[in-house]
C-alpha cells in the first residue's frame, strides 16, 4: 500500500459494467494500477479493450462499478459532483482528440479558461512560459478557426498545463493530426514530462506515440495484460499483435 | 417524406411544443374573440327582437346623422301620439319616456355594474311591454318597478320605500314590483327603473313630450302597411320603423359598440401570432442547421432538393395545423370561461346557446396558424435544400452564407426607415378611422421586421457593453464574497442571510410580481422599491433559518467573471440567432412602451389642459359618464359662497355638407369666470361675453380644417335636423377639452334639444370666509342631485387618472401575452443552443466548470439576450410613440417618457431572462460529462 501513498493516480480492483442483465458489458474486469509522479504512461489496446473507459475512470469523468480510484491522494469514488469538479479543476488536465476549444475565445483565453473558472489570479509568468513552450507566442489573439489542427492541439496542451495539474490525461491526442504534426505534438508532450516532471497518461492507437512514453500498458478485454517500460515503436507493435491475438 | 416529418416532430417533442405554443395562444385568442362576439351580439339581438315582439311600429325623432359620441335627438311632442292614433289600421298606441337616472340608497346613487348605464323607461302596457313581473306589478303614481338584478343587488323588495334621482331632484318612491326583462334579470348589467308615463314626464323634464311611440296594428294589417299609414299622417321629422326594423337597428348599434372590443382583441391576437413567427423561424433555422447531416444523408439516399424542402415545410405545416386545432379548442374554452366570468361580475346576458361561427372562429384561426407556420419556415426550408450530400461525410460542415446574407442588415435598415415613414405618413394623413390604423399597423410590422434584421449589427456591441457591466458586478460580488469569508465571526451569519437572499428563483418570482404590480399601478415608486427591499430582507432571513440544510454546501466557488465573458461570447457567436430571439421580446416591449407613451401622453395633455384651462374650484360630473341634470347648474349657483357655476354641454353636429364635429354650449356671461381661454387672432373673454345666439367661437383645428376666419360664416345641422347659420366671432386654441366650436347654451338647447344637460359643471367660490365654507355647502346642496358627482379639481383629476390607468392595465394585460410568447422563444433558443453545444459543455465540465457555474453561464446568456430585447424594444417603442405624438401634437398630444415605467420594463425583461434560463440551464447541468464529451 505504500505505492499508493506516492502514486499520483492509483486504481485498486476497478471494474466497470455498462448496462444490466443479459445486455451487461464488462468494460473493465479488475484493474489495479499506480502512476507515479513524473511518469509518462501510454495505454494501448485493441478497440473495445476498455482503454478509454480506464482513462475516464482514472480521470474522474466516470465512476467505477466496484473498486477504488485515488487522484493525488483523494479517494474519488464517493465524491459529490461539485467536489469531483473542483478536483478535476485543480488536479487533472485533459487533452482531447478533437481539441475541444471554445470557438469564440482566443487562444490565450482558451488557455487561461480553467484558471479563470477557478476564479484564481492568473500567474502571468507561468502563463507566458507555457505559451512560449507550446510555441504560440505569436498566436495568442487568434481564434481556433484561424489556427491549424496542430496549433489548436498546442492550445489544448497549454490549457491542460495552465493549472499545473497533478496528472494530465491525453485521449488520442494525435488521432486527428497528420504524421508530421503528430510528431511535433508528441515531442512537446515528452518535453513537458522531461522538463517539468509532468505526470501524464495517454490513450493511443499509435505505436509511435506509445514509444514516447516511459511505460506502456496493454489492455485486452478489460484487463491489463501487459505492462512494460520504455519501448521502441517496433516492440510496441509486436506487443500489440500479441495482445490482439489473445 | 410524410413519415420523416411526423417522426421529426415526435423526436423533438419539447421543441415542437414550445414552438407550437405561440400559435396555440394566438389562435385561441382569435377563436375566443369571435365566439364571444357572436355570443354577445346574438344575446342582444335576442333581447331586442324579444322586446319588440308586440310592437308593430315605433315612432322616434328622425336623426340627421349617426353620432359616435352618444348625442341623441330630442323627444317628440306628446301630440304625436294622438296624430298616430288617427292613422288607418292602428289598434293601440302608447308613448314611452326614456331617460337616465337611478335609485338612491342612503344618499348613494346606485350605478350599473361594469360601467353599464342607469336607465329610466316609463311603463308600457300589453302588447308593448316586454317585462315579466316576478313580484308585485306595474307602477302607479309615485311608484316604480325595478329590474330583478337591481332588486337583488340592493336587497330591494316590492313595497320598499326608496328614493329616485330625477332631473328635478330626489323623489321618494315605493317599489311596485320586480321584473325580468325579455327573460333576463338585467341587460348587460344596466339598471332599469320603470315609473308611469306621467311621472316620467314630470321627473325627467319631458312634460308634453314623449321619447318614442309604440303602435300595434289591427287584425289583418301588416306592420309594413301600418308603417305606411302612419308615415302619411305624422310630420316628416318623425322616424317611422317597424318593430323588426327597430330591433335590427338596436342590434346594429350594439354590434357597432362591441366591434371596437373585437378589433382590439384581434389586434392583440395578431401581435401574438407575429411574435410567434419569429420563434418559429428561429426554431426551424437552428433545427435545420443541426440536422444538416440528416438532410445530407437523405440526399445521398436519393432525395431531391424539393423533397428535402417539402419535408421541412410539411413538418412545420403539421405543427401549425395541430397547434391551431388545439388553439381553437382553447379558444372555445376561453369563450365559455369569459362568459362565466361576465356572469360572475354581473354582466348578465341571456344564455344564448354557444354557437361557433365556423368561418371566423375555426377556418380563420386554422388559416392563420397554418399560414404562420409555413411563412416562418420557408426560409429555413430553402436553407435545408442547400445542404450538399457531401455534408453527410464531413465533420463540422458549415453551409456557405446565402447570397443575400451580407445585405440583410442593410435591408433591415431600409425596412425600419420605411416602416417608421409609413407610420408617420399614416398619422399625417390623419382623420382617424380603420384605414389609418391599418396603415400604421403595416408600418409597424415593416419596422419590426427591419429592426430584427438590422439588430444583428447591434447584438455584438450591446452584448459587449452588457458583458462589461456584468463583469464589474461579478468582480464586485467576488470581492464581497472574499471579505465575507475572511471575517470569522460575521461569516456564518452573513453567509446564512446571503444564502437566503441568493435563493434564486423564489426571489426572482417575488420581485417580478412586485415590479409588475407597481407598473400596473402607474410606475415604480420609492415605496415599491423600499417594499421590495424589505420583503427581500425578511425573506432572506426567514429562508436562511428554515433551509439550514442547504448551507452545508458553503462556501460556493467564487462567482467568476469568466462566466460573464462566456455568456457574452455565447450571445455574440451567432448574432442572427440572438437577434431573432431578442426581436420577439423587442416587439412585445415596444408595443407596451408605445402604449405607455401614448396613454401617458394623452393623460398628461388632458390633465395639463385641466390645469391650464379650468380656473374653477370644483368640478361636477355625472355618474357613470352620464350627463348632469340641467337644474344642477342653478342649484349650485345659489349655494352661499359660490361665485359662479357654469356648465358645458357637448353635442355632435354636422358641419356644412359633411364632417361631424363637436358643438360646445356654454353660458357666455359666466363661463369666462371659470375657464381660461387661449385666445387667438385678437380673441378675448370680452368676445365670449358678447357672444350672440348666431355667433360661434371656433377652435384652431376646426378653423384649419374648415378654412374659417373670424367674420366668416358656416352652416351646421344638429342630430334633430335643425340648422344654424353661424358667424365666426373669434378663435381660440384648446385641442383637448373644447374641440370644435362654442355657441351659447341657449342656442344649443333649441338646436340640439337632446343635449340640453351639461356634461361638466364648473364651480368657483367667493373670496373670503363664505368661499371656504362653500365646498361643504355645495356637497350638501347637491344631495338632491345624486346623479351629479361633486369633486375638487384634484379629485376630478385623480378620477381621470384612475380611468386612464385602468385602460393601461387592460392593455398591459393583453400585451403580456406577447411577452410570454417571447419568453417561450428564449427558452426554446437556449434549449436548442445547449443541445448544439453539448460537447463544448462536456469539455467545460471536464476542465473544471461546476454545475453551478454552467447554470450561471446559461442564465447570464439568457439575461443578456432578454435585456437586448428590452433595450431595443424600449428604443423602438419610444420612436413609435414620438412619431405619433409629433403627428398628433396639434391635437394636444404631448410626448411623455414614462421613465419609472421604462425602468420597470427593463427589470421585467431582465427577470424574464433569468426565468427563461431555468429549464435550459437545468438541462445543461444534468448532462453527463462523459456522454457529452463523446456526443457528435
Amino acid at each position: 500500500m505504500n505505492a499508493t501513498a506516492t502514486a499520483v493516480v492509483s486504481a485498486r480492483d476497478v471494474t466497470r459494467r455498462y448496462g444490466e442483465g443479459d445486455a451487461a458489458v464488462d468494460a473493465l474486469r479488475g484493474v489495479t494500477l499506480d502512476i507515479v509522479p513524473g511518469q509518462f504512461a501510454a495505454v494501448m489496446g485493441p478497440s473495445g479493450s476498455g482503454k478509454s473507459t480506464l482513462m475516464h475512470i482514472l480521470a474522474g469523468l466516470d465512476k467505477p462499478t466496484t473498486g477504488v480510484v485515488e487522484i493525488a491522494g483523494t479517494d474519488i469514488t464517493n465524491l459529490s459532483d461539485s467536489r469531483l469538479t473542483l478536483l478535476r479543476r485543480h488536479q487533472v488536465g485533459f487533452i482531447f482528440q478533437f481539441f475541444n476549444l471554445l470557438p469564440m475565445l482566443t487562444a490565450e483565453e482558451n488557455i487561461l479558461l480553467p484558471l479563470r473558472l477557478a476564479g484564481e489570479t492568473v500567474d502571468r509568468t507561468w502563463a507566458n512560459e507555457i505559451i512560449d513552450q507550446v510555441g504560440l507566442s505569436d498566436r495568442r489573439k487568434h481564434r481556433p478557426s484561424e489556427l491549424s489542427g496542430g496549433q489548436q492541439q498546442r492550445v489544448a496542451i497549454a490549457r491542460a498545463l495552465a493549472s499545473r495539474p497533478a496528472v494530465l490525461f491525453a485521449d488520442e491526442p494525435t488521432g486527428n493530426l497528420d504524421s508530421t504534426t503528430s510528431g511535433e505534438i508528441l515531442n512537446l508532450l515528452r518535453t513537458m514530462v522531461t522538463t517539468h516532471g509532468q505526470t501524464m497518461v495517454m490513450v493511443t492507437h499509435d505505436a509511435n506515440a506509445a514509444a514516447m512514453a516511459d511505460r506502456v500498458l496493454f489492455l485486452a478485454d478489460g484487463e491489463i495484460v501487459r505492462d512494460q517500460g520504455r519501448s521502441e515503436a517496433s516492440e510496441v507493435l509486436a506487443a500489440m499483435a500479441e495482445v490482439s491475438a489473445l | 417524406m410524410m413519415q420523416v416529418a411526423i417522426r421529426g416532430l415526435w423526436g423533438r417533442k419539447l421543441r415542437t411544443v414550445l414552438t407550437a405554443l405561440s400559435i396555440v395562444l394566438g389562435t385561441a385568442m382569435i377563436t375566443g374573440t369571435f365566439i364571444l362576439r357572436d355570443q354577445i351580439n346574438n344575446a342582444f339581438s335576442d333581447i331586442f327582437h324579444e322586446s319588440n315582439k308586440g310592437i308593430d311600429v315605433v315612432l322616434s325623432k328622425k336623426t340627421a346623422f349617426t353620432s359616435d359620441n352618444g348625442t341623441t335627438a330630442g323627444p317628440l311632442p306628446e301630440a304625436v301620439i294622438a296624430t298616430a292614433k288617427s292613422a288607418d289600421g292602428v289598434d293601440k298606441v302608447e308613448g314611452q319616456i326614456q331617460a337616465t337616472g337611478s335609485i338612491v340608497i342612503d344618499g348613494k346613487y346606485v350605478t350599473g355594474s361594469g360601467g353599464a348605464p342607469n336607465l329610466v323607461f316609463s311603463y308600457v302596457t300589453e302588447p308593448f311591454s316586454n317585462s315579466q313581473f316576478i313580484s308585485g306589478g306595474p307602477p302607479t303614481d309615485n311608484t316604480v318597478a325595478i329590474n330583478q338584478k337591481l332588486a337583488n343587488d340592493e336587497h330591494l323588495q316590492t313595497g320598499d320605500r326608496v328614493k329616485l334621482a330625477t332631473d328635478t331632484g330626489v323623489v321618494p318612491v315605493t317599489i311596485s314590483g320586480v321584473f325580468k326583462l325579455a327573460g333576463v334579470s338585467s341587460i348587460g348589467g344596466a339598471t332599469l327603473v320603470v315609473p308611469t308615463f306621467h311621472n316620467a314626464q314630470q321627473w325627467y323634464d319631458r312634460v308634453g313630450k314623449t321619447s318614442v311611440v309604440y303602435l300595434s296594428a289591427q287584425q289583418g294589417v301588416s306592420p309594413a302597411e301600418l308603417k305606411q299609414n302612419v308615415e302619411a299622417v305624422v310630420s316628416n321629422d318623425v322616424k317611422v320603423q317597424t318593430g323588426l326594423e327597430n330591433a335590427d337597428q338596436q342590434t346594429n348599434d350594439v354590434e357597432g359598440a362591441t366591434s371596437f372590443l373585437t378589433y382590439i382583441l384581434l389586434a392583440f391576437a395578431g401581435a401574438a401570432v407575429f411574435v410567434g413567427l419569429f420563434i418559429i423561424f428561429n426554431t426551424y433555422s437552428i433545427t435545420v442547421a443541426q440536422r444538416m447531416r440528416e438532410f445530407a444523408m437523405l440526399r445521398t439516399l436519393g432525395a431531391s432538393r424539393r423533397q428535402v424542402m417539402r419535408s421541412v415545410l410539411l413538418e412545420a405545416a403539421l405543427m401549425g395545423l395541430v397547434a391551431s386545432l388545439i388553439g381553437i379548442g382553447f379558444g372555445i374554452l376561453l369563450a365559455i370561461g369569459l362568459n362565466a366570468l361576465f356572469k360572475a361580475v354581473g354582466v348578465d346576458l341571456p344564455t344564448a346557446a354557444l354557437t361557433i361561427p365556423i368561418v371566423w372562429s375555426v377556418l380563420l384561426p386554422l388559416g392563420v396558424g397554418l399560414g404562420a407556420a409555413l411563412v416562418a419556415s420557408v426560409a429555413p426550408a430553402v436553407k435545408a435544400t442547400r445542404v450538399p450530400p457531401i455534408a453527410a461525410l464531413r465533420e463540422g460542415f458549415t453551409l456557405p452564407r446565402g447570397v443575400l446574407a451580407p445585405y440583410i442588415p442593410y435591408i433591415g435598415i431600409a425596412g425600419a426607415v420605411l416602416g417608421v415613414g409609413v407610420i408617420a405618413f399614416a398619422i399625417r394623413a390623419g382623420g382617424g378611422g380603420s384605414r389609418v390604423l391599418l396603415t400604421m399597423a403595416a408600418g409597424a410590422i415593416i419596422a419590426f421586421l427591419g429592426m430584427s434584421m438590422l439588430s444583428q449589427l447591434l447584438i455584438v456591441p450591446i452584448a459587449g457593453a452588457l458583458g462589461a457591466v456584468l463583469e464589474v458586478v461579478l468582480r464586485v460580488s467576488r470581492f464581497l464574497g472574499l471579505i465575507r469569508d475572511r471575517i470569522p465571526v460575521l461569516g456564518p451569519l452573513v453567509r446564512r442571510v446571503a444564502y437566503g437572499l441568493t435563493l434564486g428563483y423564489v426571489w426572482v418570482g417575488i420581485i417580478t410580481a412586485l415590479v409588475l404590480l407597481s407598473i400596473l399601478r402607474g410606475g415604480l415608486s420609492t415605496g415599491s422599491v423600499i417594499g421590495a427591499a424589505v420583503v427581500l430582507a425578511i425573506g432572506g432571513i426567514l429562508f436562511s433559518v428554515l433551509w439550514r440544510r442547504r448551507l452545508r454546501e458553503w462556501p460556493w466557488d467564487a462567482s467568476s467573471p469568466t462566466a460573464g465573458v462566456l455568456a457574452r461570447e455565447n450571445t455574440s457567436r451567432n448574432p442572427n440567432r440572438t437577434a431573432v430571439t431578442s426581436a420577439a421580446l423587442m416587439i412585445g416591449v415596444a408595443l407596451i412602451v408605445f402604449v405607455a407613451v401614448f396613454v401617458n401622453g394623452f393623460k398628461e395633455s388632458f390633465l395639463g389642459a385641466i390645469d391650464r384651462s379650468i380656473t374653477s374650484d370644483m368640478i361636477i360630473q355625472g355618474q357613470s359618464f352620464q350627463t348632469i341634470p340641467a337644474p344642477v347648474v342653478n342649484a349650485a349657483a345659489k349655494v352661499p359662497g359660490v361665485a359662479t357655476a357654469s356648465g358645458i354641454q357637448f353635442a355632435d353636429a354636422k358641419i356644412g355638407n359633411g364632417g361631424i364635429d363637436t358643438v360646445n354650449g356654454v353660458d357666455p356671461t359666466t363661463f369666462s369666470n371659470v375657464y381660461r381661454f387661449d385666445w387667438l387672432k385678437g380673441g378675448s373673454d370680452e368676445l365670449l361675453r358678447n357672444l350672440t345666439p348666431d355667433e360661434a367661437l371656433i377652435e384652431e383645428q376646426f378653423a384649419k380644417s374648415h378654412d374659417l376666419s373670424p367674420g366668416e360664416t358656416f352652416n351646421v345641422t344638429s342630430i334633430d335636423g335643425n340648422k344654424l347659420h353661424l358667424t365666426v366671432h373669434g378663435e381660440y386654441k384648446d385641442p383637448s377639452l373644447m374641440t370644435g366650436f362654442i355657441i351659447p347654451s341657449s342656442t344649443l338647447n333649441t338646436f340640439s334639444p337632446g343635449s340640453k344637460d351639461p356634461q361638466i359643471v364648473l364651480v368657483s367660490f367667493d373670496q373670503g370666509p363664505a368661499g371656504a365654507q362653500a365646498e361643504r355647502s355645495i356637497r350638501q346642496a347637491l344631495n338632491s342631485f345624486p346623479a351629479a358627482k361633486v369633486q375638487t379639481n384634484a379629485e376630478y383629476k385623480k378620477d381621470a387618472e384612475n380611468f386612464v390607468n385602468g385602460l393601461l392595465q387592460f392593455l398591459y394585460v393583453l400585451l403580456a401575452m406577447c411577452l410570454i410568447i417571447s419568453l417561450i422563444g428564449i427558452v426554446n433558443t437556449l434549449a436548442l443552443s445547449v443541445f448544439e453545444r453539448t460537447r463544448e459543455i462536456g469539455m467545460l465540465r471536464a476542465v473544471g466548470m461546476t454545475r453551478r457555474q454552467l447554470r450561471r453561464v446559461i442564465r447570464y446568456e439568457s439575461t443578456i439576450t432578454a435585456i437586448i430585447g428590452g433595450i431595443l424594444g424600449i428604443a423602438v417603442g419610444l420612436v413609435f410613440g414620438w412619431i405619433v405624438a409629433q403627428g398628433l401634437s396639434d391635437q394636444g398630444l404631448v410626448f411623455v417618457v414614462p421613465y419609472s415605467q421604462l425602468v420597470g420594463f427593463l427589470i421585467v425583461a431582465t427577470l424574464f431572462g433569468i426565468l427563461a434560463a431555468i429549464l435550459p440551464a437545468r438541462r445543461a447541468a444534468k448532462l453527463n460529462v462523459l456522454e457529452a464529451l463523446q456526443y457528435e
